[in-house]
């Protein structure tokens, strides 16, 4: 196109002062993140501070959350009653998902007998994961990464296998637990909050790709306000 | 007949309409009974919809209908439960066709006018009727533009096209919010013109309330706008307010063939939609061709038309030389489309594709007589094809360089032959082609791309769970949701404690500030999103005492707002008071003569307080922020509940008047409007039940004002005004912006289109 374009050095900061992002859309953006996430308390408090109707009911919302701090507190066995209690399907539809819960529960085994007996891990791989795997290639692989972590020491691991060890694998399956019970009530799986940081980040790398002029970095301006959200000298506000 | 306001009768009004929403069916009356003249539609009532209007005549109905070799059942243009409905601000609501009715019977808009049909077949009554060359028909004569509005169901009312496939994008927003605004500023030029109407209600009401010299001046100002819904961008802001303006991104669609773009033996019949080569002698040329009013922009993404050739050659000629493709304005017209630099086509008469050559490459089938070809060009593939009767053949032209191309590229079509006859839908009806679905694939594998992306890179060290986490926290305590703040912290606190994998791993504390501004911010808001605008600005001043001084803007909306929350309480109470009389007319007495009873007390109201008076309202009105202790039984709570609103209405307009006569010096055209507009609202007895004006009452407005007070509050504690959840939302705007300039990924998704997936969560 013969247009000339005006330089966007200056150009995308100023544009992007002049948008403004309505508070109707930001609200319920943040709305929908403590519903989907499983922020019951924090979600029933902006509808109130927000003004705003609710967009799953408080029990719906708890439900969720109980299942999900029961997996990131590594106890896997409430979960996966609590989850058959709440909807009995979501586990028989989704033999992945049952399988990655089996497992992490089979690594939480691991860890408790560290040095110690190592009968229980035991038992429990062959009597729960050995079947479902048998028939499954992936599972297979699987449980067999997760059976290394008997043999090995746990201080000298290779890093796969570190991972399996580390507090991410209760997060990545209690968020894949979230997932599978929000897809079956109501279609969606994740926020939309996700989508939109995935859609920045997504959007910039093909401007950039397209060689078109921008701002060496674009800020987010998480700490534009200098100290007050981080480090500010005053004291948590939690307590333990 | 004494009453002025009897034309805002609420039956007229949905009865459930609540006092926030505008009812959404018509008060107008319908097409069907303004063209039929009324009798004629009760005559027939088997008729649903248009059919009778499509009908020029009723007698030729049974007649057609048994000569017409094609039936509903063959067409694929419509089904049994089509539905359409109308676009923008039409308040016509859905309009259904019955598709074994005579709608199809009369063969208005067959699918495929193949060649079966006998010549004089009513099938082409629609084209021969408006072939200027012929006579019209006498008896119909005013329906003639009847059919070309009828099946058109992506136009408007205000003739806004609005293809199928292209809604959602932003360009088609664009081009609607331009639509728009040019429809209102047209409006209010003839308004202008013709002047006040002499019985303005607001005149009427304002001066039984024997006020001030003002009044004259308000009365006359409002006149302009008072019943039309006036822009909401001074409500609500629009979505991209000062972005440099690309033209490309408001050029309007193709919609008609251009009269003054074509080759002289083409002729431009039926409002623009078909073209006819009129046989003149064309001696040298090798085609006549005509291009569509206006280019076709990138910004679309895909850009469609589809043509379908009519059989009106005497000679039965099945396949004549037709060409359609796409040009720039420098291809010449007398050459077919494809043979000239800048040009594409594709030949109905050997089946050949042409990319701005003389010579052609095999392609496809050739077309004729009652075929519909479309033509769709990527822009974001840098491609186009064709497709034929609705079917989807391959690529035609790769790689085309449309960055290269000498100026904008046009739709266009080429007829060498006497009587060659197309006509083109420009999206103003369904297309046979499912362009929607294949809309729906690109965005598709462009929104898969994004579910994939990797956002590690926005902020350094932070996963994505922690980014959203922290975009989270930040906003709540940027915007003051103190509560919220603590509340999401700590369940954050609990997950962090939850996830140690031993018990004496420390957790790191969450500062969540706990200041004294936060709270008193949050006090501010609390008011204004009750509507409580005195103790919104009380707490201002008390706390950050230059804010409003140095936020006149903020200053005026909050002072705008009150009279809003007056307007808003009085029609709430005059609801109640209404159905509460309403009630007690009902116990007390069976006596038909209700209305004259209820004129009666309207006249003792005095003081200009208009109550409608009619029956059909209902449950309207309960409103929360409003006691209903003032609604009791019998004439002496009616008198108390009147009176409560006659005092209400007084101090309404007194403070109208100050807030008139405060910003009457201001110079900005945006403070008249807004008075104007917010003035006018005096106008309506029960504004809120008014579809036009109800939204300059709804909560939304609440939800504006207090976000716009945060931000001028924490302007002046030296704080940016917006959180960064606020900045990723317009730079990802403004990111696709960017990819959305030449037709790229852009022109397929929107960041409103993420929010919208989200279940609606009303304002309480």
């Amino acid at each position: 196109m013969s247009t000339a374009t005006p330089s966007p050095q200056h150009g995308f900061e100023k544009r992007v002062a002049e948008l403004k992002a309505p508070k109707k859309d930001i609200n319920a953006l943040i709305l929908d993140y403590l519903t989907m996430e499983g922020y019951p308390k924090a979600a029933a408090k902006f509808c109130k501070e927000a003004n705003l109707q609710a967009q799953q009911p408080h029990a719906s919302i708890q439900q969720r959350q109980e299942i999900q701090h029961a997996i990131h507190s590594g106890n896997i066995e409430t979960a996966i009653s609590a989850l058959n209690e709440l909807d009995p399907e979501v586990l028989d539809t989704n033999p992945e998902l049952h399988f990655s819960l089996l497992r992490l529960q089979l690594v939480e085994l691991i860890r408790q007998c560290e040095g110690g007996d190592v009968t229980p891990a035991l038992e429990f791989a062959s009597k729960k994961l050995a079947p479902r795997a048998a028939s499954n290639r992936d599972f297979l692989n699987d449980l067999e990464q997760t059976m290394s972590l008997i043999i090995f020491s746990h201080d000298n691991l290779k890093p796969e296998l570190r991972a399996l060890l580390s507090s991410d694998l209760r997060r990545t399956t209690a968020a894949k637990v979230n997932e599978a019970v929000l897809l079956r009530q109501n279609q969606r799986r994740e926020a939309a909050i996700r989508q939109l940081v995935r859609m920045r980040a997504w959007a910039e790398t093909s401007v950039r790709g397209k060689k078109k002029d921008l701002p060496e970095s674009i800020e987010l301006g998480l700490n534009a306000d200098g100290a007050e959200y981080g480090e500010s000298g005053h004291e948590p506000m939690i307590t333990t | 007949m004494t009453n002025p306001y009897q034309q805002y009768s609420p039956s007229n009004f949905d009865s459930s309409a609540s006092g926030r929403l505008p009812p959404l069916n018509a008060r107008r009356p319908s097409y069907a009974s303004v063209v039929s003249g009324g009798p004629s539609a009760l005559t027939r009532p088997a008729h649903s919809g248009f059919s009778h209007l499509l009908n020029p005549s009723p007698d030729s109905e049974p007649q057609t209908h048994s000569s017409n070799p094609y039936s509903a059942a063959h067409s694929p243009m419509f089904h049994a439960d089509m539905t359409y409905t109308q676009n923008g601000g039409s308040s016509e609501g859905v309009l259904s066709i019955d598709p074994l009715g005579q709608t199809m019977g009369t063969g208005l808009w067959p699918p495929r006018l193949g060649s079966s049909f006998p010549y004089f077949s009513r099938a082409f009554d629609l084209y021969m009727s408006k072939d200027p060359l012929l006579p019209a028909d006498p008896m119909s004569n005013d329906d003639v533009r009847f059919p070309s509005v009828a099946p058109m169901p992506n136009v408007s009312s205000s003739g806004f096209l609005s293809p199928s496939y292209l809604r959602g994008t932003i360009y088609l927003q664009k081009l609607e919010e331009k639509h728009r605004a040019d429809v209102l500023a047209e409006r209010e030029r003839s308004a202008a013109k013709v002047g006040p109407p002499s019985s303005s209600p607001i005149a009427s009401r304002l001066s039984s309330n024997e006020s001030s010299s003002h009044l004259p001046l308000v009365g006359t100002k409002v006149s302009g706008s008072s019943h039309r819904g006036v822009a909401y961008d001074i409500v609500e802001k629009p979505m991209f307010p000062a972005e440099e303006e690309d033209d490309d991104a408001v050029s309007p669609l193709p919609s008609r063939w251009n009269k003054d773009d074509k080759e002289a033996a083409l002729e431009v019949l039926s409002d623009g939609y078909e073209v006819r080569h009129t046989g003149r002698a064309s001696s040298d040329h090798e085609a006549s061709a005509v291009r569509a009013d206006h280019y076709m922009s990138p910004s679309c993404g895909v850009y469609y038309f589809e043509i379908t050739v009519l059989n009106t050659r005497s000679d039965k000629v099945k396949n004549p030389p037709i060409a359609i493709g796409f040009a720039s304005k420098e291809a010449s017209i007398s050459r077919a489309p494809g043979w000239e630099p800048d040009s594409w086509g594709y030949h109905g008469d050997d089946g050949h594709s042409y990319a701005s050559q003389n010579v052609g490459k095999p392609y496809a089938e050739i077309f004729g007589v009652g075929d519909t070809v479309g033509c769709l060009v990527n822009f974001r593939l840098n491609h186009a094809l064709f497709t034929k009767n609705g079917r989807e053949l391959p690529i035609a032209f790769k790689d085309i360089s449309f960055k290269d191309v000498k100026g904008k590229l046009y739709p266009i079509v080429g007829l060498k032959k006497k009587e060659d006859h197309i006509m083109a839908n420009f999206g103003q009806r369904p297309f046979m082609f499912d362009i929607d679905g294949y809309m729906k694939k690109q965005r598709a594998s462009i929104i898969e791309e994004i579910r994939l992306a990797d956002t590690s890179w926005l902020v350094d060290g932070l996963s994505e769970t922690d980014l959203i986490q922290q975009l989270v926290l930040q906003f709540l305590q940027h915007d003051g949701y103190v509560e919220t703040a603590r509340a999401f912290a700590e369940e954050l606190q609990e997950e962090k404690k939850a996830l140690r994998l031993t018990p004496d791993e420390p957790v790191q504390g969450i500062n969540v500030r706990d200041d004294e501004d936060a709270h008193n911010r949050q006090r501010i808001r609390r008011a204004v999103l009750e509507g409580d605008i005195d103790c919104a600005m009380r707490y201002t001043n008390t706390y950050y005492p230059t804010v409003l001084r140095e936020n006149e803007q903020v200053y005026f909306r909050l002072r705008c707002r009150k009279f809003i929350e007056m307007i808003r309480k009085e029609a709430v109470l005059n609801m109640q008071l209404e159905e509460q009389r309403r009630n007690s007319h009902r116990g007390a007495t069976n006596e038909p003569r209700a209305d004259d009873g209820e004129n009666g007390d309207e006249e003792m109201l005095g003081a200009g307080i208009i109550t409608t008076a009619a029956a059909t309202t209902t449950g309207g009105g309960q409103d929360n922020d409003l006691d209903m202790t003032m609604v009791e039984d019998g004439a002496a709570g009616d008198d108390v509940a009147a009176a409560g609103v006659s005092k209400l209405s007084q101090e309404l307009l007194a403070y109208g008047m100050e807030l008139r006569a405060e910003f009457k010096g201001d110079p900005r055209r945006e403070t008249a409007r807004r008075l104007d507009e917010i003035f006018s609202l005096i106008a309506y007895p029960n504004p809120l039940k008014v579809k036009e004006v109800a939204h300059l009452l709804d909560g939304s407005g609440r939800v504006a004002v207090a976000e716009e007070l945060n931000s001028a509050v924490l302007t002046s504690l030296g704080k940016s005004s917006r959180a960064a959840l606020e900045n990723v939302y317009a730079q990802t705007c403004v990111l696709l912006e960017e990819l959305r300039k030449d037709g790229g990924d852009g022109a397929f998704v929107t960041v409103e289109s993420v929010v919208e997936s989200i279940p609606p969560s009303r304002l309480r």
